[in-house]
């Protein structure tokens, strides 16, 4: 039973984290914003950090980002699927070995210095491992192999870039941290019908969108 | 009282969040101060402008997932500024901001150059399209 509680958990908070990738990540990118930056800042760390508080459980945020990377895979709204999802997968991994270390409880989290060093890590390291993850396995994946030389030559930009992305980290976790304190959990008679809910809108609604622009 | 691992986690956290930060600002300062401004379009080791390959190029029009994108296409290109044997190599593509694709002549053939310098192939992921592009080295 706990298990499924998990897995409908998995499935509804990378459905939700999928679904803002596909949905407001297209509008932003539209805006000219860093959208890779704002995504991975804000909506990714806040998704991962509020399904570690509530759950409590390693290896739920792999299991996030395989459930959000295949989502973005039916993106209709901006190009590169495959270079998304690939990173979006990556990104739920990452985030698991930066707070492999941190207990459960997340009683290191106390001070302010911790959690906005914490969200400039996470932010920081999650979203630049995605991005490199992406430049290598995208070629390799869409044959066109994968040369270092190309990685390396841009990897000032990647670096670069994950300052942004490093400092919404720094307001988002302390500010999603502070939600501790309101009870989450929802009555077990409404907890399956609320996340299948919530997971099957996410899904129809991006694939909806597919069948209609394609 | 505090357990001594977290005592260390208190410390070491903060100083690698700072050190972050600082890889992140110098590698802003760098990319900016690094940035390459060229007017031309390097290709096999000769200058050209995006004027003069459109001249001497063949317009293209190709469907992409971002819908249909027009350039001169980049196999009657390769032909036209002396590649000879264009399957025997490997094309890499640069932009002045340091990114670079490098793909083979199966690829090459399918993608087009547009008049605002960005490189397009269609059926491909976008990590392979190229924008701002200032060089394709024949190797």
């Amino acid at each position: 039973m706990k298990n499924l509680k998990l897995l409908a958990g998995i499935l509804v908070f990378g459905s939700l984290w999928g679904f803002s990738e596909c949905i407001i990540g297209s509008s932003i990118n539209e805006s000219g914003l860093p959208t890779g930056a704002i995504m991975t800042g804000f909506f990714a760390i806040t998704f991962l950090v509020i399904s570690r508080m509530t759950y409590r459980q390693p290896g739920m945020q792999l299991g996030m980002g395989l459930v959000a990377g295949a989502l973005r895979l039916f993106n209709p709204f901006v190009g590169c699927h495959l270079c998304s999802a690939l990173a979006i997968m990556a990104e739920g991994a990452i985030f698991e070995i930066i707070w492999y270390r941190i207990s459960l409880d997340l009683k290191e989290l106390k001070p302010i210095t911790m959690q906005i060093s914490m969200g400039i890590l996470s932010s920081y390291f999650v979203y630049v491992g995605g991005y490199i993850i992406t430049q290598i396995f995208t070629p390799i994946v869409s044959g066109s192999g994968f040369f270092i030389e190309n990685l390396i030559s841009f990897m000032p930009n990647i670096l670069s870039s994950g300052l942004i992305a490093s400092l919404i980290g720094a307001f988002i976790l302390p500010a999603v941290l502070l939600t501790r304190k309101i009870d989450l959990r929802l009555k077990d008679r409404l907890y399956y019908p609320t996340t299948i809910g919530i997971s099957a809108f996410c899904w129809l609604f991006v694939i909806g969108n597919w069948f209609l622009l394609s | 009282m505090r357990a001594p691992m977290n005592l260390g986690k208190e410390k070491i956290i903060p100083i690698f969040a700072m050190i972050v930060l600082f890889i992140g600002i110098f590698s802003t300062i760098y990319v900016h101060a690094n940035q390459i401004e060229k007017d031309t379009i390097s290709i096999n080791g000769q200058d050209y402008t995006i004027d003069q390959l459109f001249s001497i190029g063949k317009i293209r029009v190709i469907e992409t997932d971002e819908g249909e994108k027009t350039g001169i296409s980049l196999d009657e290109l390769m032909s036209t500024v002396g590649v000879g044997c264009t399957d025997c190599y490997k094309y890499t593509i640069k932009a002045k901001d340091g990114y670079q694709q490098t793909v083979d002549w199966t690829i090459l053939k399918t993608g087009i150059l547009t008049d605002y310098g960005k490189v397009y192939f269609p059926n491909t992921a976008h990590t392979l399209w190229v924008r701002d592009v200032i060089e394709i080295e024949v190797k």
